[in-house]
């Protein structure tokens, strides 16, 4: 009778534990995930800011004073001079950023992420990372928010770009497709408030 | 043995959550690593932007300088970060400050950014890009009330004041005022400030680059006549713009010697007699007309876009010796010019200035530069009693520097103005 009582009693300790470790493995799990998934998108922002910054920081590097430095600027694609080879013998070159439609990334969970092309010149497109929100505003040296698309005669009095970015995990892989897959998309925002150039200070 | 089981199984679960734990944490480490990795840049690069901050307030205070400065910012014993400036002549007219910065990351690494400032260490000025200016003070003309000046002005030498004359802008000499401001008859307005004891600018020894303008062995495509006296007559074209002609007599109302027209003719805009030239009419182009005697001003000689500052004329009036307002029937009421006057040796003058009666207002859109003050009228107790008064105005556009007349003279100054501002990109790495 001792025998079966402790064989019982062991089968219920027994349970208890497996089931405290399938659920510490659950839990396990999805910590794994959500923190991979921050991470994976904060690579994705860092990466895609990292470009971006540079290159604006050098907007108008080996262009003539007299000469506007951005050439076309909206709320989600802008163009500028900048010499990227420094090579005074080459005129310089245009490098135009634009987001393209969602339909580019429609094999991701998220239904909002699109991917960040780069162009330079009549080159090819790049990609250089997927976004949710790609945003840019032009500010005169006043601080006057210009209109969007800035008039081709006000494009010289652009002083300051303000460029937003977010950036989402292209998955949510605790949410199966279709239910709601925004509710644990990983997500990151970064904000240049005064992404300003030198050369356009001149 | 139940007892041991139990203590092997606890030992394994420890065993096992403590890895799940390292991984969750490990992956926790690495998403704010992955931000201190983007902090630590901007730091890296701000540390850039201090160097060059640093070098440009020693360049401010000392322009000759050039070598390096290092500055290293500690802690208790290990260095935080470090950057070092270095100022380089490139040869050219071309010097560079570099500055890069040092900044120890956790794992050993240093983070490296490099900030380039490039210079124009000579910059080329136009003298159009001032309204007024003479090389001598002039001890006998004086500004007088009802003189007004409209733009820069600027003097080698002194302003001689007697009444009370307007400056609408900043006023420059390089020895000072006679009287002093506020002085004796010196009862001058200036609405901008003036400065005294600034640099000398100086007059060009010649005008050869508008000369070699004219000369097709070296490629230019201007007009030199030779002829002792020529009269150049300028008209409007069309209402389209820069279609004007060009009318070139060896008398006054003689036969037409030579012409061309804008837009069609090959022609860069340089004409130069060798002698005097007489010039009258409303331009409709770009020229500048040069003599190496004296330029005679006839009429009014006037653009046919005078709506500044959109007008798309432009005109330089360059004489070795004297700009002179003719006294004529057509001067005898109000002379009106719009272009820039340059009198290499001379000034610009007014014919028989003391004597008939006032002859209205000498209104200049442009620019006056000369050796030294002409006369363009006399007065007594402050009031003029012959010749004309002064208005003289300065044409906006002249300011940039980019439109000024074909081949009018200009200078060199000495200047570090900042034409190009390089800072490296970074390339993402995922180690951290």
């Amino acid at each position: 009778m001792a025998a079966i009582m402790d064989i019982m009693i062991s089968f219920v300790i027994g349970g208890v534990l497996l089931m405290i470790i399938l659920t510490a493995n659950e839990i396990a799990a999805e910590n794994h995930m959500v923190y991979n998934g921050d991470m994976l998108v904060q690579e994705m922002l860092v990466s895609t800011v990292a470009i971006l910054e540079g290159e604006f920081r050098n907007m108008g590097f080996g262009v003539d004073e007299a000469t506007p430095t951005i050439t076309w600027g909206d709320s989600a694609s802008v163009s500028f001079l900048s010499d990227l080879d420094r090579n005074d013998a080459t005129p310089p070159d245009t490098i135009h950023y634009f987001i393209g439609p969602v339909s580019e990334l429609s094999g991701t969970q998220n239904e909002i992420d699109r991917l960040l092309h780069r162009r330079v010149n009549n080159g090819t497109v790049s990609s250089i990372g997927a976004v949710t929100i790609f945003r840019l505003s032009y500010l005169t040296q006043d601080g006057v928010i210009l209109p969007r698309p800035v008039p081709a005669p006000r494009l010289s009095e652009i002083h300051t770009v303000e460029v937003s970015i977010e950036v989402q995990n292209p998955y949510a892989p605790l949410n199966p497709l279709g239910s709601n897959p925004e509710a644990l998309f990983s997500s990151s925002l970064w904000q240049q408030t005064r992404l300003a150039s030198q050369n356009t200070r001149r | 043995m139940g007892g041991k089981a139990i203590l092997l199984v606890t030992i394994g679960f420890g065993f096992i959550l403590s890895y799940i734990s390292y991984n969750i944490s490990g992956m926790s480490t690495r998403a704010v690593s992955n931000m201190s990795h983007y902090a630590s840049a901007t730091e890296s690069h701000n540390l850039a932007l201090n160097g060059i901050n640093v070098g440009l307030a020693k360049l401010y205070q000392d322009t000759s300088w050039t070598g390096t400065i290092r500055q290293e910012f500690t802690g208790r014993d290990h260095l935080i970060g470090a950057f070092s400036v270095t100022m380089a002549d490139l040869g050219g007219d071309v010097a560079r400050m570099r500055s890069i910065s040092e900044y120890p990351v956790p794992g050993g690494d240093t983070f490296n950014d490099t900030i380039e400032v490039f210079f124009d260490t000579e910059k080329f000025n136009g003298f159009e890009l001032l309204t007024f200016m003479t090389n001598q003070g002039g001890n006998e003309n004086f500004w007088i009330t009802g003189d007004t000046v409209w733009g820069e002005s600027h003097s080698n030498g002194r302003f001689h004041v007697n009444g009370k004359p307007v400056f609408m802008d900043k006023v420059t000499l390089s020895k000072g005022f006679d009287p002093a401001p506020g002085k004796g008859q010196n009862k001058a307005v200036f609405k901008n400030g003036y400065e005294t004891g600034v640099a000398e600018i100086p007059l060009p020894p010649n005008f050869q680059e508008l000369i070699d303008a004219t000369n097709p062995v070296l490629g230019g495509t201007g007009r030199m006549y030779v002829n002792p006296e020529i009269w150049v007559t300028l008209t409007p074209g069309t209402a389209a713009p820069n279609d004007g002609m060009v009318y070139v007599r060896l008398s006054s109302g003689g036969p037409i010697a030579d012409s061309l027209q804008f837009g069609v003719d090959v022609f860069n805009g340089a004409l130069v007699g060798l002698g005097d030239v007489h010039v009258q009419g409303t331009l409709d182009g770009e020229i500048t007309i040069g003599s190496l005697s004296d330029i005679i001003i006839e009429d009014n000689t006037i653009y046919d876009n005078r709506d500044y500052p959109n007008s798309d004329d432009i005109l330089g009036l360059v004489s070795e010796n004297d700009v002179i307002i003719a006294d004529n029937t057509p001067n005898q009421s109000n002379v009106l010019i719009d272009g820039s006057i340059f009198c290499r040796t001379g000034s610009l003058d007014v014919e028989n200035y003391n004597s008939g009666p006032v002859r209205g207002k000498l209104e200049v859109h442009g620019s006056i530069v000369q050796e030294d003050r002409g006369r363009v009228g006399s007065y007594a107790g402050g009031s003029l009693q012959h010749g004309y008064y002064k208005r003289y105005h300065f044409d906006d556009r002249l300011a940039s520097g980019s439109i000024r007349p074909p081949f009018y003279p200009g200078y060199w100054v000495t200047t570090y103005a900042i034409t190009n501002w390089w800072e490296n990109v970074r390339i993402p790495d995922y180690r951290y």
